[in-house]
């Protein structure tokens, strides 16, 4: 472990913090109003997990992505999900060239930094699996080639919650991948206030190519996030929620190691965020609902009640 | 919800409840008609129906039912405990123990069904039904108990099957499923039920120890039902059952059980005289120019041609100047191996030997009464007896009932209570087979001793000198007639004895109320000693006794009685007999053995229906009052609790406002005794100093109703709360929250604040954050949010 990260009045790095701070900033300008959202996004972000956003059109889901992906600085790709939407229009093909007479490998959107899978629902089952690897191992393997992606490839992916007609709901296997799932809601009466003040004059074909990190600076804050301090008793705790999950007689499915996993890193990651080198309880808390109504196979309206069922059923270590 | 708590499952345990209530009603009373034990059977079941419909089933059933559901429970099983003694007394009717037993487990099965939306309390009435169904199988041969028994076995297959099935339910949950989901909003404390469970444990642990374990299985025995016994004890024993332990005749006629035997033994061994001078010590021996010759009666030496029974032996005048008993050597094992005999029932109890009516103060001794000529006993039948000289009266309580079962008696006494009305002893049918050897002193006719094995039956009839009436007593005026023998005040220390009579009871009116005068003067006043006794040349040991020592043997106690109640003009004598102490009480045997040297004197007084009534003046002795019944038990321990507190009025007032303020102000106390041992002695570390403050703190937030919810942490319960108003910024309450957030997750490293710092925040916090702010600030809800 860092020593630096350790100090309780210096952690973490003024650097970090800065970047941080900025990245805040920018994206809090993006999505008004919406600073909760934001703090989960940044940890899913700094966690290397992947983000399933679920709301009604027209809330910010694709402001919200694209502001990320200027922001962290990468290549931003974006996939419109249909339903004749295939794999290799994702992961990239090979074309056989004339001119060299051998197959040449064009590389799909998931050759990115930034991803953003819109309307992810309204593809078949098949395409939605090309995702499956490229998200859970940062690789895809195309005619027995395995093509490395990027090491802060992140994805966001959108659903509208409300239309069902011609939709493919995501299969467990799939939402397992996701580190959490977010509604990012209507915003509030002054945000909408400051939102209309901001449109007048502005283009909206204006492109701010302002990057506030670069990829190294964010592999950075990743892995300073990886390194910090979770206590065995906080692990211990974690464990025993994880176990509520899998006896709870409204949770379908109960937490999946993996998942056990996410949910820890998003914890580190919340800490880094609210600049403490090790985890607390609270930090777990607080990023259950996101990281659990993901995966649990929960119903949306009774995801918020059921975790703080389970979060209540287990005291907490002191 | 859990399967087992299926509608279907409860339903048939309330069949199987119904069932067993039913069967145990027709088993507790056989006589009863049929329908009427179903009719009684069907109330019960109706309530509990009732109940049932009203009871609100728990969200969790697998969850232990709450405290209250508990206590009614036990409220259920106590009550046939609690309501029989006011049913004997009021109604004088009454269940035998063991129906009062199966009558409690009835009540629980019914208080169980009615929470049997608990899992734990449906499966135990379950369980109390199969036991009140197997009680009363194999308590009665009633025909329709097969009916019951053929329908209970039916609903328990199903009801088995079906908790089976729907049990199965569970094989199939996955191993990873296997976890109890239990919502704890609270955190685990101590209960003051809990403690009060603990404390009763100790407690009787401690009983147990202190009384041994021996006792403690008989006192346990004393509680459960038996078989065997007469019914004689207890009215209302079933069938003999629940009478007290079997009695057996043995083949010994000296053994303990109260079971008449053919085996009689005769032996003329030891004498009474024996044992008085081993209690008492040696009688004074008179110079040879004073020794005197008494003669046996002619009649007597015809009759018996050899050795006088010890009753009728010559020379057994007491003498009252003895030299106190001489310490044993070696006490004789075979002195107090064995009671001369046993008594079974009520004691303290007096059985006259020996009557001493007149006193020579020449010689200082008690001189043995007359023997009666006019004594009646009127045969009753059925081997009873009856004592035909005495007249009614309505100033006695209940009659008594006695079993003496002679072992090892040294006369031919029949031994008897004092206040007898009338005896049996088996197959001895005649009147002529007794005699009185004094008044009161019956003797079976022309025996050397009373055989052992001998049980005596006897009534006698008990008193309270409070509720004898004025004119009870017999009265003579010392001046007209100063010569009888009951009446009998030694010229010498007459104007002595006048004097402390009058000066004592002189200024009551006659009757029961000097006497009771006279008892108090003397047991509150004076001291029994058996190891004292008068100097050799004192003239009148009993005006020793009153007037110089004021301490001695009881004999002394007994004669100032007698003299100073005949100088009050009643009629009394002084008795020699056995003292059958409760202290002595056998639980083993339930008899009160009588040992020979449980010798003890005491004043008896004529009353006008012809019985000598006890008068017990020696400290340490009591005599046979009426048996209370519970309810004036009652009335009088409340009364005089409330004369006691009457009485410390001023103390108790005191004592209870100190209680009632300690108990107000005990969390005031009790912090400050935690924050000054905090003080005292600080820990060596930040993290446990930290710690210590962190439980201060929780502790004024529980006992202020911001007690920190199970789910949150310290910080974060910290931070909920509002800073306290005298630190502005609320700076140390952060870094404490800060520091708890680091002593209770951060990982073991250099420490990050210097000890000196963790103190002085710690100090700062708790001097802030009284108990007094806490009561200030609005209560925080279960999971930490404002109420």
């Amino acid at each position: 472990m860092n020593r630096a990260i350790m100090e309780p009045n210096s952690s973490p790095p003024m650097t970090s913090l800065a970047q941080i701070s900025y990245l805040r900033n920018h994206l809090n300008q993006a999505l008004r109003g919406k600073p909760q959202v934001i703090e989960f996004v940044m940890a899913c972000l700094l966690a290397q997990g992947h983000l399933l956003l679920e709301d009604l059109p027209g809330l910010g889901k694709t402001t919200l992505a694209k502001a990320l992906a200027q922001a962290v600085g990468g290549q931003f790709s974006r996939v419109q999900c249909t339903p004749d939407l295939l794999p290799g229009d994702i992961t990239g093909f090979s074309v056989f060239n004339q001119k060299t007479r051998e197959f040449d490998f064009l590389p799909g959107p998931v050759f990115s930094d930034v991803l953003l899978a819109d309307e992810i629902n309204r593809t078949t089952p098949r395409t939605q699996s090309a995702l499956l690897e490229a998200m859970a191992e940062r690789q895809v393997t195309i005619d027995n080639v395995q093509h490395t992606l990027s090491p802060t490839f992140f994805v966001i992916a959108t659903q509208n919650p409300v239309e069902h007609h011609g939709t493919y709901p995501l299969p467990e296997a799939q939402l397992d991948r996701f580190a959490m799932k977010l509604s990012i809601g209507y915003p509030e009466r002054n945000d909408e206030l400051s939102l209309l003040a901001a449109a007048v004059g502005d283009s909206p074909n204006k492109k701010n190519s302002s990057e506030l990190l670069n990829k190294q600076a964010l592999q950075t804050l990743q892995n300073q996030v990886i390194r910090v301090a979770v206590e065995p008793k906080v692990q211990g705790y974690l464990v025993d929620l994880a176990r509520v999950t899998r006896s709870h007689p409204k949770v379908n499915l109960g937490l999946s190691p993996r998942g056990l996993l996410i949910w820890q890193r998003v914890s580190q990651a919340w800490a880094f965020l609210k600049e403490r080198p090790f985890v607390t309880p609270d930090d777990i808390q607080q990023v259950a609902v996101p990281v659990l109504s993901v995966r649990l196979g929960l119903v949306s309206d009774q995801a918020q009640k059921v975790i703080e069922q389970i979060l209540a059923s287990i005291p907490v270590p002191v | 919800m859990a399967p087992e708590v299926s509608k279907i499952v409860r339903r048939i345990t309330f069949v199987l409840v119904a069932l067993a209530t039913i069967a145990t009603e027709i088993a507790a009373d056989e006589q009863r008609p049929l329908l009427r034990s179903i009719g009684i059977g069907s109330i019960g079941i109706a309530i509990a129906f009732v109940l049932n419909w009203l009871v609100r089933f728990p969200e969790d059933p697998k969850r232990n039912p709450p405290l209250w559901v508990t206590i009614l429970v036990l409220l259920a099983a106590g009550a046939p405990f609690l309501i029989e003694p006011f049913r004997r007394d009021w109604f004088n009717d009454g269940n035998p123990l063991e129906l009062q037993m199966v009558y409690g487990l009835r009540n629980v099965a019914l208080a169980l069904v009615v929470f049997s939306g608990w899992l734990l309390c449906l499966r135990i009435a379950a369980i109390t039904s199969l036991f009140l169904i197997l009680f009363a199988t194999a308590s009665t041969n009633d025909t329709a108990m097969m009916v019951l028994l053929g329908l209970y076995t039916t609903c328990g297959a199903l009801w088995l099957m079906l908790t089976y099935w729907t049990g199965l339910r569970s094989v199939f949950v996955p191993p990873e499923k296997e976890v109890n989901l239990e919502i704890q909003t609270q955190s685990n404390r101590w209960s003051w039920v809990g403690l009060g469970v603990l404390g009763l444990l100790l407690g009787l642990s401690l009983a147990v120890i202190v009384v041994g374990p021996q006792r403690t299985v008989y006192v346990l025995g004393e509680w459960l039902p038996t078989s065997g016994g007469t019914g004689e004890t207890d009215p209302f024993a079933r069938s003999g059952i629940g009478d007290g332990p079997e009695e057996v005749a043995g083949d010994n006629a000296q053994a303990a059980g109260m079971v008449d035997t053919e085996k009689l033994i005769e032996d003329n061994r030891n004498a009474l005289i024996d044992a008085v001078g081993d209690t008492y010590g040696p009688p004074h021996k008179p110079n040879k120019d004073q020794e005197r010759m008494v003669a046996a009666g002619l009649a007597d030496v015809i009759q018996f041609h050899g050795k006088l029974p010890e009753n009728r032996r010559p020379s057994r005048d007491f003498d009252t100047g003895r030299k106190g008993p001489q310490a044993k050597k070696s006490p004789s094992e075979s002195q107090n191996a064995r009671g001369v005999f046993e008594v079974q029932g009520r004691t303290p109890l007096h059985v006259r030997l020996v009557v001493y009516e007149k006193y020579d103060v020449s010689k200082n001794r008690w001189l043995e009464g007359r023997r009666p000529t006019n004594r009646l006993l009127e045969e009753e039948g059925n081997d009873w007896m009856r004592l035909g000289h005495l007249r009614e009266a309505d100033w006695y309580s209940s009659v008594e009932r006695h079993q003496l079962k002679v072992a090892d008696l040294k006369s031919n006494i029949v031994p008897t209570p004092a206040s007898l009305t009338r005896f049996k002893i088996r197959r001895v049918d005649r009147a002529d087979y007794y005699e009185w050897d004094f008044e009161g002193v019956l003797a079976i006719a022309g025996r050397g001793r009373t055989p052992s094995g001998v049980i005596v039956y006897t009534d006698s009839v008990t008193f309270n000198w409070q509720n004898l009436p004025e004119s009870s007593l017999m009265t003579i005026s010392p001046s007209k007639n100063p010569a009888h023998q009951l009446n009998h005040i030694p010229e010498e220390i007459r104007p002595q004895i006048e004097q402390i009579a009058q000066q004592w009871a002189g200024h009551l009116p006659q009757g029961p109320r000097q006497i009771e005068a006279i008892i108090n003067q003397l047991r509150s006043g004076y001291e029994h000693n058996r190891e004292i006794s008068s100097p050799e040349d004192h003239p009148h040991p009993v005006l020793w006794f009153l007037t110089e020592s004021r301490t001695g043997p009881d004999y002394l106690f007994a004669s100032s009685a007698t003299f100073l109640l005949r100088a009050l003009g009643y009629q009394t004598r002084l008795c020699l007999g056995y003292y059958a102490s409760p202290d002595s009480y056998d639980p083993k045997s339930g008899h009160t053995p009588v040992k020979a040297n449980d010798l003890h004197f005491w004043t008896e007084v004529k009353s006008r229906d012809g019985h000598w009534l006890v008068v017990e003046t020696t400290p340490g002795y009591e005599m046979l009052t009426p048996e209370i019944p519970l309810r004036e038990k009652i009335l009088n321990t409340l009364s005089q609790m409330g004369s006691w507190l009457l009485g410390h009025a001023l103390s108790v007032m005191i004592i209870v406002l100190i209680v009632l303020a300690l108990w107000l102000r005990r969390r005031e106390i009790w912090d400050f005794i935690l924050c000054q041992l905090w003080s005292w002695f600080p820990s060596r570390t930040w993290e446990k100093q930290v710690f210590r403050t962190l439980k201060l703190l929780e502790k004024r937030g529980r006992w202020t109703g911001h007690a920190r919810p199970n789910q949150t942490t310290p910080p974060r319960w910290m931070r909920q709360l509002t800073p306290p108003p005298s630190q502005s910024d609320g700076q140390d309450w952060n870094q404490l929250a800060r520091m708890a957030e680091w002593a209770c997750y951060a990982p073991q490293m250099a420490s990050p604040w210097s000890i000196d710092e963790v103190h002085a925040v710690c100090r700062s916090v708790l001097s802030c954050c009284s108990l007094r702010y806490w009561r200030k600030i609005p209560p925080l809800s279960a999971t930490g949010e404002w109420k």
